[in-house]
This record gives C-alpha cells, sequence and structure tokens, in this order.
C-alpha cells in the first residue's frame, strides 16, 4: 500500500513540474515559430528573424518602441546595430514627409544629445502592401566621439504610421557594416500583419 | 502629450476634447507645443492650484513649491470626474473608456 502510495505522489510531483514548466515557457515567451521559419509575434506580427547572432530584446512599458534586436560588433565601443519595429513612432503627422521631419527632431534624443543627424537620401519604397518612405540618415557626436548611421521605413497600419528603423553605432574613426541594412531590409519585406490593429477595432 | 496628439482624431469621434496642465510657463509651453507640433490647448498652472482641484498630491518634499505626478482625468459634460489614472497615460485605457462614455450619452 505503502509503494503504491508513494508512487502515486511520485507521479503527482512530476506532473506538478511539468505543468509548472509549460506555464513559464508560455508566460516568457510573446513568439512562436511557424513550420515555414518564420516568427509569429503576439499572433498579430509574422516576420523572418533575422540569422544567429542578434538578440531579441523588447520593451513592456513606456518604451520607445515594442521589439528588435540587437548585435553586438567587433571593433572599439559603441560597435553595435539595432532594429526595431515601433508602432507609434515619434510625431503624429499621417502623411510620411511630415512625419519624417517630426521624427527626427527627437530621434536619438536619449542616447545621443549631441548626434547632429543629416538626412541622406529619401526613397519611396512599397511597404507592409502599401506605400512607404525609407529614408538613411548619418550623425556624429564629437563629444562622445561617436557616429552612427540609421536607416527608418515607414509605412501604414490603417490610417497611423508605424516605422521600423535600424542604427548602426560606431566610435568615430570605425567604418559601418552593410550586412546589417541587408538583414533590417529582409526584415522589413518580410513583415506582416496578422489582424487588425486596436486603432483599426475602435 | 504627443501620444494625445496622434489620437486627436478619435478623441472628436467620440466626443472628447483634450487640455493638457502644466507647471511650466506660458513661453515655455508655446515653445514646447511647438516643437511637437501640439494643437490642443496646455494650461499653464504655474502656482500649481489645478493639481490640489483635480485631488493630485504633491511629490513628498516639495510642499513649498508643489511639483505632481502625472495624472489623466477624464470629465464628462456634467463636470464630473469619471476617470483618473496616475502615471503615463495609457492611450488605448483611455480610448476605451471614451468610447464606452460616448455610447452611454455621458458624453465627455
Amino acid at each position: 500500500m505503502k509503494k503504491h502510495l508513494g508512487m502515486f505522489l511520485c507521479f503527482v510531483w512530476v506532473g506538478m513540474m511539468l505543468s509548472a514548466c509549460a506555464t513559464t515557457e508560455t508566460t516568457q515567451k510573446p513568439y512562436k515559430v511557424s513550420p515555414q521559419g518564420t516568427v509569429i509575434w503576439n499572433d498579430e506580427f509574422e516576420f523572418k528573424p533575422p540569422p544567429p547572432g542578434w538578440k531579441l530584446i523588447q520593451v513592456e512599458v513606456g518604451g520607445e518602441f515594442g521589439f528588435g534586436f540587437l548585435r553586438a560588433e567587433p571593433g572599439q565601443f559603441p560597435s553595435q546595430s539595432m532594429f526595431v519595429y515601433d508602432e507609434e513612432p515619434f510625431g503624429c503627422s499621417t502623411k510620411f514627409e511630415d512625419r519624417e521631419v517630426e521624427f527626427f527632431k527627437r530621434y536619438l534624443w536619449t542616447t545621443a544629445l549631441n548626434i547632429d543627424m543629416q538626412i541622406l537620401e529619401k526613397t519611396k519604397v512599397n511597404v507592409l502592401g502599401g506605400e512607404g518612405l525609407a529614408v538613411v540618415a548619418e550623425g556624429k557626436d564629437p563629444v562622445k566621439k561617436e557616429k552612427a548611421r540609421s536607416k527608418v521605413v515607414f509605412g501604414k497600419r490603417g490610417d497611423r504610421v508605424v516605422a521600423f528603423y535600424l542604427t548602426q553605432w560606431r566610435h568615430i574613426d570605425g567604418t559601418y557594416d552593410p550586412s546589417a541594412f541587408e538583414i533590417f531590409d529582409k526584415f522589413v519585406a518580410s513583415f506582416k500583419f496578422l489582424k487588425k490593429s486596436f486603432y483599426e477595432t475602435l | 502629450m504627443e501620444g494625445h496628439q496622434r489620437n486627436l482624431s478619435l478623441y472628436e469621434r467620440f466626443n472628447a476634447r483634450v487640455v493638457g496642465v502644466s507647471r511650466d510657463d506660458v513661453t515655455t509651453l508655446k515653445y514646447w507645443a511647438k516643437s511637437l507640433d501640439l494643437t490642443f490647448p496646455i494650461l499653464s498652472n504655474v502656482t500649481g492650484f489645478l493639481g490640489g482641484y483635480f485631488q493630485v498630491k504633491p511629490e513628498p518634499g516639495t510642499e513649498n513649491y508643489p511639483i505632481f505626478g502625472r495624472r489623466t482625468v477624464i470629465i464628462d459634460k456634467k463636470g464630473i470626474i469619471r476617470y483618473v489614472r496616475d502615471g503615463s497615460p495609457d492611450f488605448k485605457d483611455i480610448l476605451l473608456f471614451l468610447k464606452k462614455l460616448n455610447q452611454e450619452g455621458g458624453k465627455p
């Protein structure tokens, strides 16, 4: 009898351990991988993830963006690239040309007060199944001896402007790595909405 | 404030108007509103009396020159406070509340 009771308790204990693991798994990961290898994020977005070496970053509350990817790169500090998807990019306008001006008033303001971003090129693009605007900019911070090259792609979700942006940081004497921009472009091109946004359903 | 500006058309759909309140002086607010392209009114609450009106308690240690935390307040057309939340505004929560209030007929 004691043996049966012991086995029963053992099964209960193992069952509790497994259920605890399952709970942890579902609460920690906001994404799943589809059979095609794309990422389904919160059942809302689908995209092709970057190759290994890029670390997932996400902001739960009060952040400036939803989620993205970060890669540390060789070279003197601050050699790294980071790209994100942002549902609420800086600015308010629904016209891309106006939004771009508003956006760059505040872009990188928390990390680089002295950087003077200059727009290098603006191109009309197709993104998210519609028209969009891609902007490439560069800036230098002579005080911190850092520089950054960015690509920002504005698109529409419903009536609202959303954005993808990549920032590559380098020491002021460093050289930029175009491979990060190619990976970013693939990420943007693969990005799809799987359902309507909160604002579209209001 | 920029988030409110982004949602202005939705606020209008729900018959709501937004007004900002800040401790900064009028000149500073004018410059600030222009820099963010804000089109809704912002009240300069230099003396801080509006904080008391909305029952916001000053931060501890700032009683002589009160500094208030952020608070979102929704007032209906009868002047009754219907919604109070402290901290950064939760825009989705605000919009859902305004939609509900508008459907009830208690236009903000």
